[in-house]
């Protein structure tokens, strides 16, 4: 066996990763008739088997419970967490960065919450806007097609409201609101906040021979039926089906390789059996390996040409990296205590939510940051009890043991609610990722070290939800149980910590101050693409993976076009 | 899919809960029943008697803080004319393999918390705490189980008591004999989807919208 080998065949494509924007890719460009290689670091995830749908938590090692690193995470479906053995990242003095990294085929999607929310016009015009952050090269109106065949094709639910900045979609039905939701609806309706049916990637009805759900609440566990979401049952299926998809998992991607035209020829990956180096070749490399992967793979592809990575002669790979500002309120409300035993499962996530309302006040200035938050709501009756129910009684019922408190337990079961603020953040210099020579993953990669800076603005803003859902709990007839005040910086979370880092590869109009242009094509190599959430040039506060996916629908359509006029 | 959420800041209103508490009557509770679905009872199983004290291994207990451990689950959760108690429930177990893979200091604040208690009943009763008399047992948990009204001097031994209770609660309303205590009737797989039921809406004072 040679030290280094290389596959003989040279595809039309190679995609890295498998997750939403690797599978999206994936299953245009095969459905175009080009022949694609998938390289997957993770190993081959089938939920129909392997999902931990309906096994009860009494079962499960701990319960079920903990955090999301094994041994902890027995139900989630997803290989690693906030820690993957042998991958490590630094991150810089003063940054607590949090990257949750799944490896498995379909990544985060096999976990991931399923709320899908658009994009509007002013989020891809936020300097126009607010006059700060950056636009985007593309707007609505170019992504509207996508996420219109995205939603027809994966399946959302949702309700057409006509809502500032907030697009309606093509929507399933949405699912009834739980009991907890209608009171919080009730109390924010009061103070003039919409309370809407939520958005999520969730089967109400059968489509495209997926079934509908079943509602017992375990979407994180991945659907054994496949009626949630997910990149392998919805995306890598179809494409397998067509015969011009090969998956080659446990391949993780080092570098891409390129020739003396300076174009990508392919990529040499790490395979994680032998150990051993392997090289494939392809006409195109798509990257979508999770943006700061992806970052990586570009900063580590560096040779006499691009002795700063590849595509990054703007040095901008890397850079202007976000996150989901998080805060959170959570609050007993009597009234729910004690109530008629009833199924209180749903759907893996919730049934309504508060979509941002203040557009105008920022427009006016009458807030103290501008961009905007949307409320995320669940209750403790959701789902099936696990460790950590019931936790912290005693400060509701002032301590005790005994008969009492086992009484106590019965009556305030489901009586807990929790406001979680998903916000926007300002995309700012002193947030970035860059490659640390000295340290390397077990693979021999060098490994990414993070500097991450919240601003003023997200501060703010934490500041503003701690406030306002403090405000829905008391209208509620409600008591707040915990929140955060100034000293604990409003409960801000750490970066990374929503799961929805995007950017560090942008795209844009200008080949100085971007590396991708408005195709999510590299200025410096034209047969290289990023389809993950990479290219991102600002977070709105939606959830990015729908945008992510209809992004990559719409790069494999330029690809599969450009391919086709012999452009690339 | 609720998030990791950070920070530890607690700040409580109790402006009536307590009084609201005492003017509750008993839960209104769901029968117990077996459970009913047929998928869930097809599901595959664990293997083992992971609630078998006579067998158990202890991870990380020395065998006289796990007797201690007993003692406390009981204390903390008895035996009623609806459920078992703590103990019989394998909630000493599921402490012990918590703590056993649970990052941070938990083990050692659980641990210290034993060492507190040995440490008080002696000097109060010159016994090891598991050897006192269930009076003098209850005598020094009162100390350290009403935050408020706990002395100063007791307020890490506050903290512990805090940590435990949290620890057996979860155990036992996770556990197969807990789970069937709560009003939990999920976990089904569903036709259909009717969102919250009529009756809970009256309760709740919702007119239908
Ligand atoms: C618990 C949880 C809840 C979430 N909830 C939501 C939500 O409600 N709404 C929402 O919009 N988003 C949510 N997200 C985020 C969402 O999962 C991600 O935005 C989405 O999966 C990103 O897609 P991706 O293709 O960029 O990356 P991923 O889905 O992470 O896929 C990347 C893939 O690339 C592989 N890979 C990485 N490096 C290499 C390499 N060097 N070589 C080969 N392969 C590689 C990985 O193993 C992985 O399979 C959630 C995430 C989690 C974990």
């Amino acid at each position: 066996m040679p030290d280094s080998m290389s596959t003989s065949s040279t595809y039309d494509v190679i995609i890295v990763g498998s997750g939403a924007g690797g599978g999206m890719a994936a299953y245009n460009l095969t459905k175009a008739g080009a022949k694609c290689l998938m390289l997957e670091a993770g190993g081959w995830y089938d939920a129909a088997k392997d999902s931990k749908w309906l096994e009860w938590q009494y079962n499960a090692p701990h319960r079920g419970g903990g955090d999301y690193t094994s041994p902890m995470n027995y139900f989630l479906a997803a290989d690693g967490g906030w820690q993957v053995p042998g991958e490590p990242y630094l991150n810089a003095r003063g940054t607590d960065w949090m990257w949750f990294r799944a490896r498995m085929l379909g990544g985060r999607t096999n976990s991931w919450g399923r709320i899908s929310l658009r994009n509007g016009p002013y989020d891809f015009k936020p300097y126009d806007r607010y006059g700060n952050g950056f636009n985007w090269p593309i707007g609505y109106e170019d992504l509207a097609p996508y996420y219109d065949r995205t939603e027809e094709l994966i399946g959302v639910f949702g309700s057409k409201e006509g809502l500032e900045n907030l697009p309606d979609g093509k929507f399933l039905p949405p699912p009834a609101p739980r009991c907890y939701e209608l009171l919080l609806q009730q109390a924010s309706r009061k103070l003039h906040i919409p309370c809407i049916p939520s958005r999520l990637a969730v089967l109400t009805r059968p489509l495209n021979g997926r079934p509908e759900c079943h509602y017992v609440s375990q979407c994180g566990r991945a659907c054994r039926m496949g009626s949630n979401f997910s990149s392998p049952v919805v995306l890598l299926l179809p494409a397998r089906e067509t015969g011009n998809l090969e998956i080659r998992t446990g391949a993780m991607a080092r570098e891409i390789l390129t020739g003396p035209d300076g174009r990508a020829t392919g990529v040499s990956y790490i395979d994680k059996k032998t150990r051993k180096e392997v090289q494939v070749h392809g006409k195109v490399v798509v990257l979508a390996a999770s943006s700061c992967e992806t970052a990586r793979l570009l900063l580590n592809s560096r040779s006499s040409r691009f002795p700063d990575g590849l595509a990054n002669s703007s040095g901008m790979v890397g850079k202007y990296l976000m996150d989901t500002v998080m805060s959170t309120v959570s609050g007993f409300l009597p009234k729910l205590m004690d109530l008629p035993p009833h199924n209180c499962d749903g759907v893996g996530g919730m049934h309504l939510y508060m979509p941002w309302w203040g557009y105008q006040e920022s427009v006016r200035r009458t807030l103290p940051f501008s961009r905007g938050y949307h409320i995320e709501i669940s209750g403790s009756r959701q789902g099936m009890p696990m460790p950590g129910v019931l936790s912290g009684t005693q400060k509701l019922v002032g301590g005790g043991y005994g008969e009492s408190l086992k009484e106590n337990c019965r009556k305030l079961y489901g009586s807990f609610v929790t406001l979680s603020g998903r916000g926007e953040m300002i995309p700012n210099e002193n947030s970035y990722c860059e490659v640390d020579n000295n340290v390397v993953d077990q693979w021999g990669i060098p490994v990414l070290k993070f500097h991450f800076q919240w601003g003023e603005q997200e501060l703010r803003m934490a500041r503003h939800m701690q406030e306002t859902f403090q405000e829905i709990i008391h209208t509620a007839g409600g008591e707040v149980v915990q929140s955060y005040g100034a000293e604990q910086r409003w409960g801000i979370s750490e970066g990374g910590q929503g799961i929805h880092e995007v950017g560090g590869v942008r795209m844009g109009d200008n080949p100085k101050d971007s590396v991708l242009n408005a195709h999510c094509q590299a200025w410096d190599c034209k047969n290289l693409f990023v389809a993950d959430g990479a290219p991102f040039v600002g977070l709105a506060n939606k959830n990015p993976t729908l945008t992510i996916l209809a992004m990559a629908w719409r790069t494999s359509d330029y690809i599969a076009d450009q391919v086709k006029k012999g452009n690339v | 899919m609720e998030k990791k959420s950070s920070g530890s800041g607690v700040r409580l209103e109790r402006r009536n809960i307590l009084k609201l508490m005492a003017t509750l009557p008993a839960a209104a509770l769901a029968p117990v029943t077996p459970f009913a679905s047929s998928v869930a009872m097809a599901m595959p199983q664990e293997a083992g008697a992971q609630n078998d004290a006579a067998v158990y291994q202890p991870k990380v207990f020395h065998p006289h803080e796990l007797r201690t451990i007993r003692i406390l689950s009981d204390m903390i959760l008895p035996a009623d004319e609806r459920s078992c108690s703590a103990s019989e429930a394998g909630v000493p177990e599921f402490i012990d393999g918590w703590l056993h893979v649970k990052q941070g200091n938990l083990l050692d604040e659980i641990r210290g918390g034993l060492t507190w208690l040995d440490m008080a009943s002696n000097r109060s009763f010159q016994f090891d705490f598991a050897d006192c008399s269930i009076q003098r047992q209850k005598q020094i948990l009162d100390r350290i189980a009403y935050p408020e009204k706990a002395a100063p001097e007791d307020a890490s031994a506050v903290v512990f008591f805090n940590s435990l209770r949290d620890l057996v609660v979860s155990g036992f309303f996770t556990s197969r004999q807990g789970i069937r205590d709560l009003p939990y009737v999920g976990n089904q797989p569903q036709q259909q989807w009717t969102g919250c039921p009529p009756q809970v809406r009256a309760k709740l004072g919702l007119v239908d919208s």
